[in-house]
């Protein structure tokens, strides 16, 4: 009954250690550049970011479970893909990025349905994934790209109210229905059950088949809607879309303190460490550094939360 | 005369310059990707232009992968930057335009080169499909003289960049050259081993082939190696486009004469130059850039202006040495 509590409190510090090192990167970039502390300028950070956001909500929930899936950025790109096709074949705009998303959704279902039925580990089920999508993509494309939208579709991923850019909107509504999902129900409960132990999470009695399913569903129609936001803010749908963006949402999880294994951390971790990555990448290339140096860095970043969440974890047993 | 004339436009340039205390121009310059040889070159260009000029910063960063995304992104963070200038060889050039756009409204120039997009205050064209074309041709009568039999390796019998160099290439063909009779044109289709396959198969087909024109960076050296193979080295010749540091081995070896291609350091200079004289004067049609590497004219186009670097450059055995990429 005791470990409640000490739960909790063991995750504020994780992220307690995160607000500080985002402290510390907004306070090392405004000294790098004088452009970086602007509102203009954290308002842009949020529109670099909002896609790869979008992937990493669904994928906290996957890799909560112990799961992991890499077919995220292939999702993203077969999503702009069927959305270019069928706008092109005459639907309008709206109908066809709504296609897109529920093909995203299905994909990720199929990634589900496979995990769960025939038993073979996420790593392997969306690594083979990654490539069929991003295949399907291709094909489908021919490596043609899909442009010539309606001016209204381009506000979705150019536009601006006020000063907020559309995407973050959507980005921030989103992240509050998980932070509500994950933290206030009892789908939440069971994704970190099945994270602890799935063997007595099954023998609890907890749906975790049905759970895993409608998790890799959401992944997939996160990663579509994230794709359609790409077409709209790039005005162009191309097979290559969301090449690599499995990584970049992973890094964000990671570097947000939960566990690879499972069962620990949170949207609150991952929405830190998204943010940690954006505003360095964003506050080095303002001051003109270069892109290898900034992926050494946040490499060494990464190693460095997580090494430190590790010694905290230790410490507190 | 020309070059005493040119060393005072030269002189009088850097003592204007000297007058006016001159103001840093900051410019961004993104390749479609770093860590090629071709874009390494063109950023060694950019630097010694920048070098030259003293009042340039340069920044030279682009995506790890040719992704026009990536590219977007940086532009996005330059504009925030406050460059004076971005300098793009363009991924994509209609995805790009939107944000190309807003610098511009920013009141930041944009420049364009190797590769344009719809929006530029300027392009740095490397070649034209005109010289491009007559290059190929004067280089093939230049190895096999005005008489024979010759035949086209092509990449696809669609590719538009092929087609028209083809064009250009037989408009001199009927006018210098009307002895050299085109035979045969076989499609490669981007792909070294069937370049290698339908020249073997030419080879045959022909014996009396005096020569073969190769028109990809893929076909060039599949059509070499069959010549070579064939052990026609230096009976048959093979005329192309490729980078020189995938020909030299054939060049060591006697099958090829020349590479034709453009110098993408020349390119990569010119960008800094035009960058410079855009901001502080203002570019119109028929202005010229002077610089140490020659004098280029600044002609309008379909979108604005465009900036040619000349005839194309031919690589031959005793310079392609100097060149690595």
């Amino acid at each position: 009954m005791k470990a409640q509590p000490r739960l909790r409190l063991r995750l504020s510090v994780a992220e307690l250690v995160l607000v500080g090192a985002l402290a510390l990167a907004i306070l090392v970039m405004a000294q790098l550049s004088p452009q970086f502390l602007t509102v203009r300028n954290l308002f842009e950070v949020t529109r670099f970011v909002a896609e790869a956001g979008l992937i990493s909500l669904g994928m906290t929930a996957v890799i909560l479970t112990g799961g992991i899936d890499l077919s995220v950025g292939s999702i993203l790109g077969l999503s702009a893909i069927i959305t270019g096709v069928f706008f092109h074949a005459g639907w309008n705009v709206w109908l066809a990025a709504l296609t897109g998303i529920l093909a995203g959704t299905l994909a990720g279902a199929l990634n589900g349905l496979i995990i769960t039925r025939a038993g073979i580990p996420p790593l392997i089920v969306t690594l083979a994934t990654l490539a069929i999508y991003r295949g399907l993509a291709l094909g489908i494309s021919q490596g043609q790209a899909y442009r010539d939208y309606p001016e209204g579709f381009y506000s979705l991923g150019q536009g601006y109210l006020g000063p907020v850019p559309v995407q973050l909107i959507v980005f921030a509504l989103f992240s509050l229905v998980f932070v509500l999902l994950l933290g206030r129900t009892v789908f939440g409960r069971t994704l970190y059950a099945i994270g602890n132990n799935e063997t007595a999470a099954r023998f609890s009695g907890l749906p975790v088949d049905r759970v895993k399913l409608i998790i890799y569903s959401l992944s997939g129609m996160l990663s579509g809607l994230a794709g359609v936001i790409f077409v709209s803010r790039l005005s162009t749908a191309k097979a290559d879309a969301g090449l690599g963006y499995e990584l970049d949402a992973i890094t964000a999880v990671v570097l947000g303190g939960t566990a690879i294994s499972g069962g620990q951390g949170g949207i609150w971790g991952t929405l830190l460490g998204l943010f940690i990555v954006g505003i360095v990448r964003n506050g080095m290339t303002l001051a003109f550094i270069n892109a290898d140096v900034q992926l050494v860095f946040i490499g060494l970043i990464l190693i460095a939360a997580v090494t430190l969440n590790q010694v905290l974890r230790r410490g507190r047993r | 005369m020309q070059h005493v004339r040119l060393w005072i436009a030269v002189g009088a340039v850097a003592l204007l310059g000297m007058a006016f205390a001159q103001k840093q121009i900051t410019i961004a310059m993104i390749p479609k990707l770093v860590g090629i040889d071709y874009f390494n070159a063109t950023e060694q260009g950019a630097k010694e232009a920048a070098a030259e000029l003293g009042n340039i910063r340069l920044i030279y960063q682009g995506p790890t992968e040719g992704r026009v995304d990536k590219q977007i992104e940086l532009i996005e963070n330059f504009i925030t930057a406050k460059v004076d200038v971005i300098s793009v060889a363009s991924n994509d050039p209609v995805a790009i335009a939107p944000v190309l756009d807003k610098a511009r409204k920013a009141g930041i120039k944009v420049v364009t080169w190797d590769a344009d997009a719809n929006v530029r205050d300027v392009f740095c064209n490397q070649a034209t499909f005109a010289g491009i074309g007559k290059a190929l041709a004067d280089e093939m009568a230049k190895q096999v003289g005005k008489e024979g039999e010759v035949a086209i390796v092509t990449s696809s019998l669609t590719a538009p960049n092929q087609n028209a160099w083809i064009a250009e290439m037989k408009k001199v063909l009927a006018k210098d050259y009307p002895g050299l009779k085109v035979v045969d044109t076989k499609p490669s289709e981007e792909d070294q081993q069937l370049a290698f396959r339908v020249t073997q198969d030419l080879l045959k087909a022909y014996p009396n082939l005096k020569g073969v024109w190769a028109l990809s960076s893929v076909a060039f050296p599949g059509a070499a190696e069959a010549v070579q193979q064939a052990g026609k080295a230096g009976k048959v010749a093979v005329v192309g486009l490729s980078t020189p540091k995938q020909m030299k081995p054939f060049m060591k070896a006697g099958v090829i004469k020349s590479v034709v291609l453009w110098n993408p350091i020349d390119l990569g200079y010119l960008s800094v130059y035009a960058a410079k004289q855009l901001v502080e004067k203002g570019l119109k049609d028929g202005d010229k850039i002077v610089t140490k590497r020659g004098t280029f004219t600044v002609q309008k186009d379909d979108k604005s202006l465009q900036i040619l670097l000349g005839p194309p450059f031919i690589f031959t055995p005793e310079n392609i040495d100097k060149f690595n990429f």
